[in-house]
């Protein structure tokens, strides 16, 4: 195995790790919903709930950065150039992480001044970590450009999924920097810091998981680089041809001119559409082979990944895009709903297939199976469909007692609050969360354990082949 | 738009694009089993998903939308056999080279 490789199974390793924390902060966070007071001034639910989604982000770019690291040298058919320095930076970037999350937890909040954005927190949802860190970040992200254009340089070659994920690096690693600035406007702030968010969940990271799955296609199913790379230069323009200005969906309702209602609605209309053909892909994929691989874990994952992808963003997400509907539902748990469908779906899914993938070969395991992996599977996606699904309840709740009935006042509010509708699909979530976070232990069992027992054909055939046991 | 209207229509909103899902997920199927049942049941889930556009067409959505969902209904219709026919095409030289 190549260095990058083994660099790759330590950004994996730290992936789940905090994907771990993810979910013991969603499930504080959810406990605040349904018991008044819990851990009052201790852990408030606006700090949990930054934890909850901020490792969320992190876990996945982590997963992003360790699947493009242990890709690498299979396409380049070298190691990675400027390794070294990659590895210090994945200390540093663990390092960053593990200091912001101990201030958010011990510290929490400071005084209204630039020492606070610095050292304790930015305050802008999503991408809270102080200023230090995000300068950290960027270095990271930085080092991680220089590493891929870096290789494709001195290997004097690029394919094309290789150059499509360089120039997705750009806008990768440059609208991170709308992190920085505080404006104090609030209108022309949201205005910026949707680039960041939109663009980089229905955008940049789209195409990167994009690239990511296609290199995991010809390793999992052998499939052809011509059929993955034309396949891939067709989702990027559908992606790209209806995500971009599907942006304007987070304009409705921030001060933005009017013109965005059409803008944002027609767009977002059309981002199904790629979707579907990805659905298409899938099953296809999936008859041609006839279910045959020696991954099946990786496989399933993926899958789920196309499905998972064309329900939460596709069906959940346009079921409250339009503006005439989105008046009522945004900001609301309909909203929650979407999102922890589709960032599951879209990219959760994705990043755990390339771990199989990759355990298969650092494990030198001629067929990847076990009985723990088809639970996690199980538990995590009937958790997460519970979870959405009573989150939906509670958001349609919301959006009908307090918006459309309510007109939006606190005291409706307060109601749509004590809903029964609302109470028990926030109650029937944590339930749900339990499930998931099952799901998530017997994962990491599976991840720690799959591949390493060896069947007898297996400890066998290199003795008899002659190569080393 | 009221409440109730909100939440009938955005209702209907999901079950358009799912059963475009179930159309393109059938269409698959049929083809891959060759089965003219599941080809059946997948042109059945488009004349559903035709069914709750035109429910849609009725409702108090504006003008403007109503037109993008039914255009949309036709869009979805060629998407799964344009898109298998794309992947045999890409599929063909390999499988022919086997």
């Amino acid at each position: 195995m190549f260095r990058s490789q083994h660099l790759a199974l330590k950004y994996f390793t730290a992936a789940m790790t905090l994907f771990g924390i993810m979910v013991v902060a969603g499930l504080l966070a959810s406990t605040h919903y349904v018991q008044d007071g819990f851990m009052l001034n201790r852990l408030d639910f606006s700090v949990v709930k930054m934890l909850h989604i901020d490792t969320m982000i992190i876990w996945l770019l982590m997963g992003f950065i360790g699947a493009v690291y242990w890709f690498l040298p299979i396409e380049f058919e070298r190691e990675v150039e400027g390794i070294r320095l990659a590895e210090i930076m994945f200390w540093i970037f663990c390092a960053a992480v593990a200091v912001v999350a101990a201030v958010f937890i011990f510290v929490q909040y400071g005084p209204a001044t630039e020492t606070s954005l610095w050292l304790i927190n930015q305050g802008r949802k999503y991408v809270e970590a102080p200023r230090w860190a995000a300068i950290g970040i960027t270095l990271v992200v930085l080092v991680f450009v220089y590493n891929v254009v870096a290789t494709a340089v001195r290997a004097k070659k690029v394919t094309g999924i290789m150059a499509v994920l360089m120039v997705d690096l750009i806008p990768l690693f440059g609208l991170y920097l709308i992190a920085f600035p505080s404006i104090t406007n609030m209108s022309e702030d949201q205005y910026w810091w949707w680039w960041l968010v939109h663009l980089w969940v229905e955008a940049t990271w789209e195409i990167l998981i994009g690239c990511i799955m296609a290199l995991a296609l010809m390793q999992l199913l052998g499939t052809s680089r011509r059929i993955v790379e034309a396949w891939l230069f067709i989702e990027v323009a559908l992606v790209l041809g209806t995500g971009i200005l599907g942006l304007g969906h987070h304009y409705f309702w921030i001060g933005t001119p009017s013109y965005w209602l059409g803008i944002g609605g027609f767009f977002s209309a059309l981002e199904p559409l790629p979707l579907l053909g990805m659905v298409v892909h899938a099953v296809y994929d999936a008859g041609a082979h006839r279910m045959k691989t020696t991954n099946k874990p990786a496989f399933f994952w993926v899958m789920a990944e196309a499905f998972g992808n064309f329900i939460g963003g596709g069906v959940f997400g346009f079921m409250m895009t339009l503006p005439q509907i989105n008046l009522f539902t945004h900001g609301t748990q309909w909203t929650v709903s979407h999102g922890h469908f589709a960032f599951w779906g879209a990219y959760g899914c994705g990043v755990i297939a390339v771990i199989y993938l990759a355990l298969q070969k650092a494990r030198d395991a001629q067929h990847l199976e076990s009985t723990s992996w088809k639970w996690s599977f199980a538990l995590l996606n009937i958790g997460l469909v519970g979870m959405v699904g009573a989150l939906l309840v509670s958001g349609i709740a919301q959006a009908f007692y307090e918006r459309a009935m309510g007109g939006s006042t606190l005291q409706a509010f307060m109601d749509a609050q004590n809903n029964v509708w609302f109470v028990q699909g926030i109650v029937m979530r944590l339930v749900f969360g339990g499930v998931f976070a099952a799901g998530y232990f017997v994962l990491m069992y599976d991840l720690l354990t799959i591949g390493r027992r060896r069947t007898a054909a297996e400890t066998l055939k290199p003795r008899v082949a002659g190569g080393p046991a | 738009v009221t409440g109730t209207q909100m939440l009938g229509i955005s209702l209907l909103l999901g079950l358009f694009v799912l059963l475009a899902g179930c159309y393109g997920l059938l269409y698959c199927l049929g083809r891959l089993r060759e089965n003219r049942n599941l080809a059946r049941l997948a042109r059945t889930a488009y004349l559903l998903q035709g069914v709750t556009a035109g429910l849609l067409a009725l409702s108090a959505l504006d003008f403007w939308w109503k037109a993008l969902l039914l255009a949309s209904f036709v869009a979805y219709l060629p998407i799964p056999p344009l898109t298998w026919r794309l992947l045999e095409n890409l599929h063909q030289p390999e499988e022919s080279h086997s």
